[in-house]
């Protein structure tokens, strides 16, 4: 083998365990949300434990983070559909405060799901 | 080291990488419009073109949205106002085809799908974007609107004109528009070379094509739990719609009212907790979801007959599944100790 061949050999050896750790492992950090104000959407962490007061169209809406999952918790619309939707916790679910124009995904890896029917 | 495994440790260096390539990109944009959050997929190479196809679907749903909105000012408002007085109301090619759609798919459902009652939804507060918690209408009420018995068998269409031989005919295209509008949507997709999105308005939704070498993998969310209850793989242009008695409610005594009005009754329909639609045309999914909805766990079978939907999946207040024989081979169930009973017949 000559000084080339070795370097290969080092490079690839070094680049193995990279890969393996980057392209085969899942990304074990904590998921995310996206959170839609109107047109403006501001993605959040799940990892802290947390209470948000956004300003939507109607008045302010709370939303607890908690445990890696997250909730609205008060919305100043009338039918309260929001806050039943409870716990949001999977990649790809969400809730929406329609008549304060406020929703909530949950952000993730790859979700198993491409859209959700309901 | 001999040279031979300096080639095993390259190429399994390389396979690796290979394993690393991008999936296909997936554009997505939420927009609140059609009194709902919608959810645009677009499967494009360029970001550009991606961003244009959510502006069509965003500017084709705010025209149907404005058009035919049940309660806020809009051509249909003035459409009501002039039967109510039994006048003959002139229409262009577009309102027609859409009227005469919606007249098709009420006749083929027995008017269990009745856009004509909108006043008995006014009546049970329905006709608001967020209907508080209160009283329902009283019986004497919900009765004389019954009374008038009016239907989309009430109207008269001729290509430019609209009359009504009932002047209690008041449309609500709740359980049509969307799907109506979605089907629109996706049309003008097509037309600006767009061959794979899905629409999803709500949670009724249209997927066209696919996810690169995947079908989209569609979720049905669980009626009365979290997470879904099964999945569907869609296969080329397909709509999958849900009528549901958890979507718009409101609470009164401890007790739930929803907002899918049985006509034949005048209260909320309340033989099935909701009925799941795949069909390749999203109005008709749209309004067959919400007939079958209605005609609960009895009468299904044969109004999605005459509707011509071969794949339904109606959950049933004690939660049993009921599928057609289609609907069985295209779904995959996502719960365990499922009670399934998938009907006789080719439906």
């Amino acid at each position: 083998m000559t000084r080339a061949d070795y370097c290969a050999v080092l490079f690839a050896t070094l680049l193995l365990p990279y890969l393996y750790i980057n392209q085969w492992t899942g990304d074990e950090a904590g998921i995310s949300a996206a959170i839609m104000n109107g047109s403006e959407t501001t993605e959040i962490s799940l990892a802290h434990d947390h209470t948000l007061e956004i300003n939507g169209a109607l008045g302010t809406s709370i939303i607890k983070i908690e445990d890696g999952k997250i909730r609205f918790v008060a919305s100043p619309c009338l039918g309260k559909q929001c806050i039943h939707s409870g716990w949001l916790e999977h990649a790809g679910e969400f809730a929406a405060c329609l008549p304060n124009r406020i929703s909530v995904a949950v952000l993730g890896e790859e979700p198993r799901f491409d859209s959700i029917n309901f | 080291m001999k040279p031979r495994w300096l080639s095993l440790l390259l190429i399994a260096t390389l396979g690796l990488t290979a394993c690393s390539e991008a999936p296909p990109q997936v554009h997505k944009a939420k927009l609140f419009t059609l009194g709902t959050l919608v959810d645009v997929s677009v499967l494009h190479p360029n970001e550009a073109t991606a961003q244009q196809a959510v502006k069509i679907v965003e500017d084709e749903l705010a025209i149907i949205n404005s058009q035919w909105h049940a309660w806020r000012d809009s051509p249909l408002t003035l459409i009501n106002q002039q039967l109510a007085q039994g006048k003959t109301v002139t229409i262009n090619s577009v309102s027609h085809h859409f009227l005469q759609q919606a007249q098709t798919l009420a006749a083929n459902s027995n008017q269990l799908f009745n856009p004509a009652i909108g006043s008995l939804v006014s009546l049970w507060g329905f006709h608001h974007d967020d209907r508080p918690d209160g009283a329902p209408p009283v019986k004497e009420k919900i009765a004389a609107a019954l009374k008038q018995a009016p239907s989309m068998a009430n109207i008269t269409l001729t290509e430019t004109t609209l009359a009504s031989n009932n002047p209690a005919v008041q449309f609500d295209f709740g359980a049509f528009g969307k799907g109506y509008a979605i089907d629109r949507a996706v049309e003008q997709l097509k037309l600006a070379g767009i061959e794979n999105a899905i629409v999803n308005a709500g949670g009724d939704l249209r997927a066209i094509g696919a996810k690169g070498d995947r079908p989209w993998r569609i979720g049905v969310r669980h009626p009365i739990e979290a997470g879904v209850i099964a999945s569907i793989e869609t296969n080329g242009d397909e709509s999958v719609f849900t009528s549901g008695n958890y979507e718009r409610f409101f609470d009164f005594d401890g007790k739930r009212y929803h907002h899918i009005i049985n006509p034949r009754s005048g209260y909320p329909a309340n033989d099935a907790i909701s009925v799941t639609v795949i069909h390749n045309n999203a109005a008709t999914a749209d309004a067959a979801a919400t007939a079958l909805f209605i005609a609960g766990e009895t009468e299904w079978p044969q109004i999605a007959k005459q509707m011509g939907i071969d794949e339904v999946m109606l959950i049933g207040n004690d939660l049993t599944i009921h599928m057609t024989p289609k609907m069985a081979q295209r779904i995959q169930l996502e719960i365990d100790d499922a009670q399934v009973n998938i009907i006789a017949g080719d439906s």
